[in-house]
């Protein structure tokens, strides 16, 4: 062979053997973070990753929240499924039914992961079905969001902290002038459609209530009638903003930002977006007002894997890599909420007043996360809505709402 | 022979890849749908079972199903109503001989709601019905009403805001249409009229509707078409809502598919858009071939 030859030869097989050495395996995030935050901080953790990693990329797929679940299960039945899965705690009854979420047991039970167990957030990785199927990226209670101005406007110095004290205070900032209201409650039929559980369900586990016993429906008991009949006195008052029945959650967000609401029941990882948008607003975030049990509604952002991955070495690197201490403080933090990882709270961060009412709340009060277990719940919310506009349009009484989405509830079971 | 045969399927040869890919992309489709509807619970299930018609037994004995099919009709006919009258009104005045300027300008301007995007269009119209919007301010200022009504949450009322709605996203397509047709209106017919004494509705019913006649239908059906299974308009301003008072057939579909995760019904519920549809376009084609004769 003639030296150039050879020379060529060798340059081709070096190129394939480097191009064979650099080949990283993909692995595929679906998630809907990044598009309520800022996406380049997502892309800048993902780099991070790679190049602790490089033998490992990661695609980051964006969608909205509202479309997220449903890409999940129809991607997977197509076979294009992603491979580390943003996951939110009420969808994980339906996926196990489908099988699509793979056990975690075995991944968190090895040493060399980037976090402990039991320093995680405890409620998504308790286990169903005898397994844990999800780790918690953050976590953030249900709070009730005050705006002071009108409170004060309204004569009143502090905010409400039981039941009846919202009442008085919502009617009287409703009789302010035109375009206030104390209070709104975002029971549109639009999709999610889950104003039910941004707003009944922190009221109804102040009461103590649940609406799910075990994993079977249980939402005619006494704990739903009394505080969908709460509802219904706040609307009968004029406590609640006008539209109930087509008032969105987006839009209660944005009307309590404007300073046209008293009180916002909703995340406290809203506490960001409001004060970043309104920030002449006099702004308060505190535990939803109780009636019998200081107890909030905990929620956050999980990660799960694919059960048909066929890269989970990967995906579980990266799931590990994002719940290691200095990564998930800086994401919580990115998020306004509290890590999922509990060793990545800050020392400092205690000197914000919004995160020091929210961890108070999850240091004092009872956390309570029921929507995993219950079954067909994203169905379940679309009932809910149906009966409590009808129950608020006066066709119905609370007892005659309750008792028709418990059967509702269960006819979407058979 | 050979060759003489060869050359006369020459346009069937270029017709070929035009054929496979319509064919792919429309079959396939076409033939999961049906064969889901069969099925249950695809998706869902590994092993989906064969239950044949069962599906359809269960949703005609559906209330929510024939509700919705009962919403598909008063929208689709409202909707093609609205599109047909308010089409033609403005199609006539921005017909009318006035400065060539102000004519495109009122041309421009009232097609702008067809190049918005459904979500646009919702967005906007869920603003102006807010209980706090606009419409409300309007009418309680002028004392229409007393209290803000809730336009889209208030059962009673939802429909007809669709409707609404509907119209003022529809009515541009029918406006060009007739506008072309108005334009192909010989002149002559219209002098006669006049020198016949004739007034301007006479002209109207007597010149303009039967010259327009091949239009209207055409353009009404294809309307229809589109209106029946319109989803993303309904969707998004009202979910289907308040309770189902607004269900549409579309909407049923996507609700059983993507939030019940009830792919075999929805199927079903799919296929019987299809079979309405394939009626209507059926009489539309039937009607344009008799135009063409």
């Amino acid at each position: 062979m003639k030296p150039k030859m050879k020379g060529l030869v060798a340059s081709v097989l070096l190129a394939l053997g480097s191009s064979q050495a650099h080949a990283a395996t993909q692995i595929e995030w679906l998630q809907w973070f990044a598009a309520e935050q800022n996406a380049d901080f997502y892309d800048t953790i993902v780099e991070e990753f790679e190049a602790a990693n490089p033998d490992i990329t990661v695609k980051l797929v964006t969608q909205p929240f509202g479309k997220v679940r449903e890409s999940i299960v129809t991607n997977r039945a197509i076979g294009v499924g992603s491979d580390v899965l943003g996951l939110n705690m009420p969808w994980t009854s339906e996926f196990l039914d489908m099988k699509i979420l793979e056990p975690l047991d075995e991944y968190l039970a090895r040493d060399d992961k980037g976090f402990e167990v039991d320093r995680l957030v405890q409620a998504p990785i308790g286990k169903i079905n005898g397994s844990t199927w999800m780790v918690p990226l953050n976590a953030f209670p249900f709070v009730m969001h005050v705006n002071r101005g009108l409170l004060q406007k309204a004569g009143f110095d502090k905010a409400p902290e039981n039941w009846e004290e919202l009442k008085s205070m919502a009617i009287a900032i409703s009789a302010l002038e035109d375009g206030t209201s104390g209070i709104g409650m975002p029971f549109s039929s639009q999709p999610p459609a889950n104003g039910p559980i941004l707003t009944f369900l922190p009221l109804l586990y102040t009461a103590g209530g649940r609406i799910v016993d075990g994993i079977e429906p249980d939402f005619d008991n006494p704990d739903v009638v009394k505080t969908l009949t709460f509802l219904q006195e706040l609307n009968a008052a004029g406590a609640l903003a006008p539209g109930a029945a087509s008032r969105t959650g987006g839009v209660d967000l944005e009307e309590f930002i404007a300073g046209r609401t008293g009180f916002l029941i909703s995340p406290a990882v809203h506490a960001r977006a409001i004060v970043a948008r309104n920030p002449e607003l006099e702004y308060e975030l505190v535990r939803v007002p109780v009636l019998n049990k200081e107890a909030y509604r905990v929620h956050g952002w999980e990660l799960g894997m694919a059960a048909d991955s066929k890269h989970k070495e990967e995906a579980w690197k990266f799931i590990s890599f994002l719940m290691s201490g200095d990564v998930n403080g800086r994401m919580a933090a990115a998020a306004s909420a509290l890590p999922g990882n509990l060793d990545a709270l800050g020392e400092d961060s205690g000197e914000d007043p919004i995160f020091t009412a929210q961890r108070n709340i999850l240091e004092n009060d009872e956390s309570v996360e029921e929507l995993r277990q219950a079954p067909k719940t994203v169905a379940s919310w679309s009932v809910m809505t149906e009966e409590i506009q009808s129950m608020l349009a006066g066709d119905q009484t609370p007892q005659q709402a309750a008792s028709r989405v418990q059967a509702r509830w269960l006819e979407l079971l058979n | 022979m050979i060759l003489k045969l060869l050359r006369q399927a020459t346009p069937y040869w270029f017709l070929l890849p035009g054929l496979f890919i319509l064919g792919t992309l429309l079959s396939v489709p076409l033939y999961k749908v049906i064969e889901y509807s069969l099925y249950d619970n695809v998706i869902i299930e590994p092993d989906p079972t064969f239950v044949g018609l069962q599906n359809y037994a269960d949703m005609l004995g559906d209330s929510g199903y024939w509700s919705a099919l009962f919403n598909t009709a008063v929208f689709t006919i409202g909707s093609v109503v609205g599109h047909l009258l308010v089409g033609t009104i403005l199609a006539m005045l921005v017909n009318a001989d006035i400065h060539p300027k102000a004519r495109t300008v009122f041309r421009s301007l009232l097609i702008l709601p067809w190049i918005f995007t459904a979500v646009v269009v919702a967005l906007n119209w869920q603003l102006l019905l807010n209980p706090f919007g606009v419409v409300n301010y309007a009418l309680q200022s002028i004392g229409l009403v007393s209290e803000p009504l809730d336009w889209l949450g208030d059962p009673d009322l939802a429909m007809w805001s669709l409707l609404i709605i509907s119209t003022w996203r529809g009515y541009p397509f029918i406006m060009v249409s007739f506008l072309s047709g108005l334009q192909s209106i010989p002149s002559e017919l219209y002098e006669a009229a006049d020198i016949d004494g004739a007034n301007f509705f006479h002209k109207f019913w007597h010149v303009t509707v039967p010259q327009l006649k091949p239009v209207i239908y055409g353009v009404a059906l294809l309307d229809l078409i589109w209106t029946f299974q319109l989803f993303p308009l309904v969707w998004l301003t009202t979910g289907g809502g308040p309770g189902r008072s607004t269900e549409v057939l579309s909407t049923l579909t996507y609700r059983l598919a993507f939030v019940d995760f009830e792919f075999s019904r929805a199927s079903t519920a799919a296929v019987t858009i299809l079979g309405i549809s394939a009626i209507f376009t059926m009489l539309y084609l039937i009607n344009e071939s008799r135009n063409r004769t």
